[in-house]
């Protein structure tokens, strides 16, 4: 039984202001780097103290999860923001030409985080499936065409991850569960992204309405999924027992999208009926999702309680 | 002739969405209130945009809706507002409404609109009736058809107002009657009957997927113009104009959620067979959903793209 976080952590107030100081020109890349590497240092501290087992470096350079890689993938073009809600905005890529490997997209950020720290990684990355979904279509005949291209260029960059040491790769598809119909081809893609890469391989989904999933989430090949529980109130455990959960459980059971911190005991209650599902030593215990949303001290104090409330589990369970 | 038309939603400007944020952040409950000469000028400037794009009739651009039914909702008396839900197929979400008592329309719901008539009156208000009601909880009223009656009564007196003040083109939206079941609509042409009792064009807007479903029933709402998406259903939509006759059609056949820029040889193609196999007396083309799922350059592109058929036909 491991604790471990989905991927992204507040960022610090001085990195927001010094990255919109970067956009308006007023410091220089170095001075940005700079920035960059010491959040990280700080985060990493943050998850190190609260005494998570496997990590990941807080997501500081990603603004977003798609157009970070859309922009960073041939094929992909962004002409600018549309609205997701209300007057929030994300910026939305065309996919205007054939997809394929150009940069890498977290090879770096891994190989700085295994300097800084001894701890366990995970590399989270969001999925073909997703960034298609998030994107526009202006060269692929279907939508199909367009998650199978694209999960050969994430099946090169997970391969080159494991190359240079990664043991741990996280698929963010959060838009699987929106479109239960299409979940044939959220399959293949997988498929197609893990093909060769010689990893433990999770994939993290939230949103959505699990059940319609269900059971072809379970022919996935991958070795854990991760679920949001905490947010529906651990009512989707029913579904996992229906269907004779079989994988490693990646088990959401911090609210992020609350404030309030949980006690150590409802962790651990929570953490109970998880274990009735599986064994210890194939749960996962982590929040729903990334913390990014969060004020950064909500963050690390329910990691915190999230961490004492699987050591003191261990210990009554003697494990 | 082929009049150009757009849906409804168009992007913020940018200057526009940065005041939202300062005024309003990202979400409210209930309706944005602005100063009114800030929205004048938002509204001015995307009336212009559309003309400048060769669009005949445009619209406000629905600046500040947050969503497409929290405006309405929030603007009427019964309403409260909850999560954030899916908005059909988009990676869009909005706010639902909930039923909390009765409906009633205490004051005008398109204001905003109305700032708009004052600048350009060749516009088009868009409304919405049965599809706030779906995709709202009703935790009020015994009967669904209570709840629809009253809806349909704050609306008559919207749309009656609207009338009152020489507005020429009135559309209702309803991307959910699409799913309607057979004897609802039925029970829904008294309603509609209601509403499009008016001396203005009134427009049926359907989207996101075919008709076939609504036809004939639709056709004795009293509507002037339907308003069909053959960007999501060329081909069923094209059997409805084979089969049932109908004097005025909204044509949606270039897609307004994806900035992919259309053959215009494919689409003159298209509209051809819709013409040559129809007989309408009023013809407007127009991207098949509003314009706010694209970035605003590809917004204009679109727009740019629906007006240079023009040419192809001259």
């Amino acid at each position: 039984m491991k604790t471990t976080v989905v991927g992204s952590y507040p960022k610090p107030k001085w990195l927001l202001r010094i990255v919109k100081m970067y956009k308006d020109g007023e410091v220089d890349e170095e001075f940005l780097e700079e920035a960059y590497r010491d959040s990280v240092k700080s985060v990493v501290k943050d998850h190190e103290i609260a005494g998570v087992d496997i990590i990941w470096d807080g997501e500081m350079r990603r603004e977003e999860m798609t157009s970070y890689f859309a922009e960073r993938i041939e094929g992909f073009e962004i002409y600018g923001e549309v609205r997701v809600w209300g007057n929030a905005y994300y910026p939305k890529p065309s996919i205007v030409g054939e997809l394929r490997y150009r940069d890498e997209l977290a090879l770096k950020d891994f190989l700085y985080l295994k300097g800084i720290t001894d701890r366990e990684i995970k590399v989270p990355i969001t999925g073909a499936y997703t960034i298609v979904d998030w994107s526009f279509n202006e060269y692929y005949k279907t939508k199909e065409d367009a998650v199978y291209s694209l999960a050969e260029v994430l099946n090169r960059e997970f391969r080159e991850l494991v190359k240079v040491g990664a043991r741990y790769i996280q698929i963010d598809e959060p838009a699987i569960p929106t479109h239960p119909d299409e979940i044939e081809i959220a399959k293949n893609a997988v498929e197609i992204m893990v093909k060769g890469v010689n990893a433990y391989v999770g994939i993290h989904m939230c949103y959505g309405n699990y059940r319609a999933i269900f059971p072809d989430v379970l022919d996935f090949k991958v070795d854990q999924i991760d679920f949001e529980f905490a947010n529906r109130k651990f009512e989707d455990l029913k579904i996992l027992k229906e269907y004779d959960y079989d994988k490693d459980l990646g088990f959401g059971c911090i609210d992020v999208h609350s404030r309030r911190i949980e006690s150590v005991d409802e962790v651990k209650n929570a953490i109970r009926m998880a274990l009735e599902i599986v064994d210890p030593d194939r749960l996962y215990v982590d929040p729903d999702c990334g913390m990014k949303l969060l004020p950064r001290d909500v963050a690390f104090e329910k990691l915190k309680v999230m961490v004492k409330a699987v050591e003191e589990l261990k210990e009554e369970l003697d494990i | 002739m082929i009049v150009t038309t757009v849906v409804g939603s168009y992007p913020r400007p940018d200057w526009f969405r940065e005041y939202l944020r300062k005024v309003a952040g990202l979400q409210k409950d209930l309706d944005v209130e602005i100063d009114i000469d800030v929205l004048r000028r938002a509204i001015s400037e995307v009336i212009d945009e559309q003309k400048r794009a060769g669009i005949d009739i445009p619209t406000d651009g629905q600046l500040i809706w947050h969503d497409f039914l929290l405006t309405i909702a929030s603007r009427l008396e019964g309403f409260e507002m909850n999560g954030l839900v899916r908005y059909f197929d988009n990676n869009l979400y909005y706010r639902i409404p909930i039923v909390k008592g009765r409906i009633r329309r205490v004051k005008r719901i398109l204001h905003d609109f109305e700032v708009a008539f004052e600048i350009e009156s060749k516009i088009k208000a868009v409304l919405s009736f049965y599809t706030l009601t779906k995709l709202s909880r009703n935790e009020f009223y015994g009967s669904y058809e209570d709840m629809l009656w009253d809806l349909c009564d704050a609306m008559r007196e919207e749309i009656r107002h609207l009338e009152s003040i020489g507005v020429k083109y009135i559309q209702i939206d309803e991307p959910s009657i699409l799913y309607a079941e057979k004897r609802e609509l039925e029970f829904l042409r008294d309603l509609f009957k209601e509403l499009t009792d008016v001396k203005s064009e009134t427009i049926l807007m359907t989207y996101f997927d075919s008709a076939e479903r609504i036809f004939p029933e639709v056709l004795d709402f009293g509507f002037d113009t339907i308003g069909l998406d053959f960007v999501e259903g060329y081909e069923e939509n094209l059997k409805i104009v084979e089969e049932f006759s109908f004097e005025g059609i909204n044509v949606g056949i270039f897609d307004g959620r994806n900035t992919k820029m259309e053959d215009l040889n494919e689409i003159r193609e298209r509209l051809e067979r819709i013409i040559s196999i129809g007989n309408f007396n009023r013809f407007y083309v127009s991207p098949n959903t509003g314009l706010e799922f694209l970035p605003r350059i590809k917004a204009y592109e679109k727009m740019r793209l629906v007006s240079s058929l023009k040419e192809v036909f001259e």
